[in-house]
């Protein structure tokens, strides 16, 4: 072995230094045999590797990990931003979250959204992606899905600007439709009043993200065998049993994924909030990115608001790891 | 739900950049600007306006045109917003500390915030009365922006905020100008009969209800009391007077608007568009909205427009005379290189061409300098409104401006409150108190 270079893997497999520029396998030669070798065209590679990333990881650290760094140390201060003078004030931002039930309010919303997502985003978006994959002739499968996906391809501004109009309480097309067939009773000022604004918004959501968990959901269901339905019916079980026991177990990693991402996205809900009631009226309808919003450019309290920043991270940092351990589990194979 | 997710991440990268910008250093330190060099005229002007959106927009752009015309070194950078944005746009500029060389500003505290940050140039040397540009403004506008003896903003426009009304619905209800608050109260069932909405009010974004307020308050609250209240260090915000101005304002609501308790739906301008296009008999505006109102397109027409002041409560405590309202206007950046500059440019805009042509129509902003505003120039209502104005026996500062931030926020949802319903009065002024508290 001794005084030759060792062929590695690779090599033995594409020809020595068949792939490899010749200053690299003038650098892999090295006295002491192989070993050497590959440590040093592992260290290499290695080294190859890391030029390539470098930028990437600079960006990342520069754009995404110092500005995380800076907000949570930034929550430990109180910041004057027309002065410049910041003075450390420990955790109490953080008691201070505890205290204001307005951060609670915000918190609850967020809850519910999330709750309201997984029924509507999740569960019926299942059931109607299994009705519209039960259809026998694919010309209709695929009107229905482009029917059902075309609001998820309206911007989220722009829908909550066209249900701003819908809800508005004299022109809005909701209150007319509903005194022209006879229910005028039911007419609200949708956004205007705490009761029903939230769940106004929420709705408007749901209407905007259904049409892509069905797509979603559909692509799931495609993966089934179609055996699988074919014996079931030969079997004679029904469309509802269908449903229950071969394709909800065989969308179940869909269906896990589809609840995280909904819980995710339920806690970092923003845009609509804004265009439509800007968290009023009475902060009913804030959520927590809409008070860190108003906290910071409104309240001046922008150490306040990296503090909400901090806790709308851990949140959906947990929701993130959640994701990720569950998908790495949860394969189904058929 | 992707682009959910990026939003929030943004607004806490936002603060977090903020928060690297607010702490690589503060203004102390700062040169001084020197306002009363003489300017060179070359390099960059940058200037925030609140003047986004036709037909103002083209004011400024038409000056900076004019001017660089005359000093062709010089080039203006134009940052128009509206009045909505321009609130963050100014905040995220403050903190990053890339305020422009002149921006725009509210008086009250505001304006002090500015200027307590060593943002604002002292321009007391060129503007203060007794100075040659200072005596071309009427003295209580360049007065709104004093501090401390110091003279910081230069004033634009002056405004104030009335009710505007359709003289045709009047004449149609068969009533006349009500002269007390109770009178509006019984002129809505008139007017409503005669198929108008009494009153268009549109408070989506809670401050509109803040302008009833704060000219209520002025009205039954005594003047000592209100100014004390404003500073959160003398503030009690428990005078009774303030119960029944929420009293009076949520009566209004509730009798003389269509939306009612559904007022926090409805957007401002679709109440100006109400009144505007002859559905609503009454609005109530700033003198900045009057000659939109009746522009080109609208149904109701300069003839049919009028003004009153909103009526006074018989036997309030407070100030009958008092009209809700300040001067706006534009602070020079004090670490500007180029202040000398910004004051010869802002001294350009407001020379007696430029604010007659501000204060005439399309415009209608009743310019700050003496003599501008006249029958010949402006429009009937801005005239008329102005001189109201300059005939106050004083002007009482908007509520969300005047206070510090956690008390007009907690005002704005109090507002909001009231309108829904779901807090009384003194549950509202509850919660001003517990902001004020955590304000000192």
């Amino acid at each position: 072995m001794s005084g030759q270079p060792t062929k590695t893997r690779s090599d033995a497999r594409s020809g020595a230094g068949f792939d490899r520029p010749p200053t690299l396998t003038k650098a892999m030669v090295a006295p002491g045999g192989g070993r050497v070798d590959r440590h040093a065209r592992s260290r290499f590679a290695r080294l190859a590797g890391l030029a390539w990333v470098l930028p990437a990881v600079v960006v990342l650290l520069v754009f995404v990990y110092l500005p995380l760094v800076q907000n949570f140390a930034f929550s430990t201060q109180e910041w004057d931003i027309y002065s410049g003078a910041t003075e450390f004030v420990g955790l109490e931002n953080y008691e201070k979250l505890l205290d204001d039930p307005v951060f609670w309010t915000a918190l609850g919303n967020n809850v519910l959204y999330a709750v309201l997502s997984i029924v509507f985003q999740v569960a019926a978006a299942l059931v109607l992606a299994a009705l519209i994959e039960s259809l026998r002739g694919p010309r209709w499968r695929k009107v229905l899905r482009g029917i059902y996906f075309v609001p998820s391809a309206i911007s989220l501004t722009v829908a909550g600007l066209l249900f701003y109009f819908i809800y508005e309480p004299n022109l809005g097309l909701l209150n007319n439709f509903l005194e022209a067939i006879g229910l005028g009773a039911l007419a609200q000022p949708w956004l205007g009043q705490e009761s029903t604004a939230m769940v106004s918004i929420i709705a408007m959501s749901q209407w905007q993200g259904f049409g892509y968990s069905t797509l979603l959901f559909a692509v799931a269901i495609q993966r089934i065998p179609t055996e699988l339905y074919e014996a079931a019916s030969l079997d004679g079980i029904g469309a509802v049993r269908r449903f229950l026991h071969i394709t909800v177990p065989l969308v179940r990693e869909m269906t896990g994924l589809m609840i995280i991402v909904t819980i995710s996205g339920a806690f970092q809900v923003f845009n609509e909030v804004m265009v439509m009631t800007s968290g009023g009226p009475n902060n009913s309808t804030q959520v927590l990115a809409t008070w860190l919003y108003r906290s910071g450019f409104v309240r001046n309290d922008f150490g306040y608001a990296a503090a909400i920043a901090t806790v709308i991270f851990v949140v959906t940092m947990i929701i993130a790891l959640v994701q990720l351990w569950y998908t790495r589990r949860r394969r189904v194979e058929f | 739900m992707r682009t959910k997710r990026t939003i929030p991440a943004v607004a806490a990268a936002a603060v977090a950049a903020l928060a690297l910008a607010g702490c690589s250093g503060g203004t102390s330190g700062a040169p001084a600007a020197d306002v009363t060099a003489e300017p060179t005229y070359e390099g960059k002007l940058s200037l925030l306006t609140k003047f986004a959106g036709e037909p103002l927009e083209s004011y400024f752009q038409d000056l900076a045109d004019a001017y660089t015309a005359e000093h062709p070194d010089v080039e203006i950078e134009l940052i128009q917003e509206t009045d909505q944005s321009i609130k963050d746009k100014t905040k995220t500029l403050t903190a990053s500390q890339a305020l422009p060389d002149i921006y725009f500003t509210w008086t009250g505290d505001w304006a002090e915030n500015f200027v307590s940050g060593g943002l604002a140039a002292d321009l007391s040397e060129v503007i203060a009365p007794g100075t040659e540009w200072g005596d071309s403004f009427g003295e209580a506008s360049v007065s709104a922006f004093e501090y401390d003896g110091k003279y910081y903003g230069i004033p634009l426009y002056n405004n104030g905020k009335f009710m505007g009304y359709n003289t045709q619905a009047f004449a149609d209800a068969g009533i006349e100008v009500p002269t007390t608050f109770d009178e509006l109260i019984d002129s809505c069932a008139p007017l409503r009969d005669a198929g108008y909405e009494p009153i268009a009010f549109g408070n989506k974004d809670g401050w509109p209800a803040l302008h009833y307020l704060q000219q209520l308050f002025a009205y039954n609250v005594p003047t000592d009391v209100l100014r004390a209240d404003f500073d959160p260090e003398t503030a009690k915000w428990d005078d009774p007077g303030y119960v029944d101005a929420l009293e009076q304002f949520t009566t209004l609501v509730n009798e003389c608007t269509d939306t009612g308790a559904g007022t926090n739906g409805v957007l401002y301008t679709t109440a100006q568009e109400a009144l505007a296009g002859g559905k609503a008999a009454m609005y109530y505006q700033e003198v900045l909205e009057f000659d939109t109102i009746t522009a080109e397109g609208s149904s109701l027409t300069e003839d049919d427009f009028g003004i009153f002041q909103l009526p006074a409560p018989d036997g309030a405590a407070g100030d009958p005379a008092a009209i809700e309202g300040a001067p706006e206007g534009y602070l020079v950046n004090a670490r500007s290189p180029q202040a000398a500059l910004a004051v010869d440019f802002m001294k350009f805009v407001t020379d007696p061409e430029n604010a007659k042509t501000l204060s005439s129509p399309p415009y209608g902003q009743p310019s700050a300098v003496v003599g501008a505003v006249t029958e010949d120039t402006s429009s009937r209502a801005v005239y008329e409104g102005i001189t109201k104005v300059n005939e106050a026996s004083q002007l009482v500062g908007w509520l969300d401006t005047v206070t510090v931030p956690e008390v007009a926020d907690a005002w704005l949802a109090g507002g909001e409150a009231l309108i829904s319903g779901s807090a009384t009065p003194e549950e509202v002024l509850e919660s001003v108190r517990a902001a004020n508290e955590d304000a000192q």
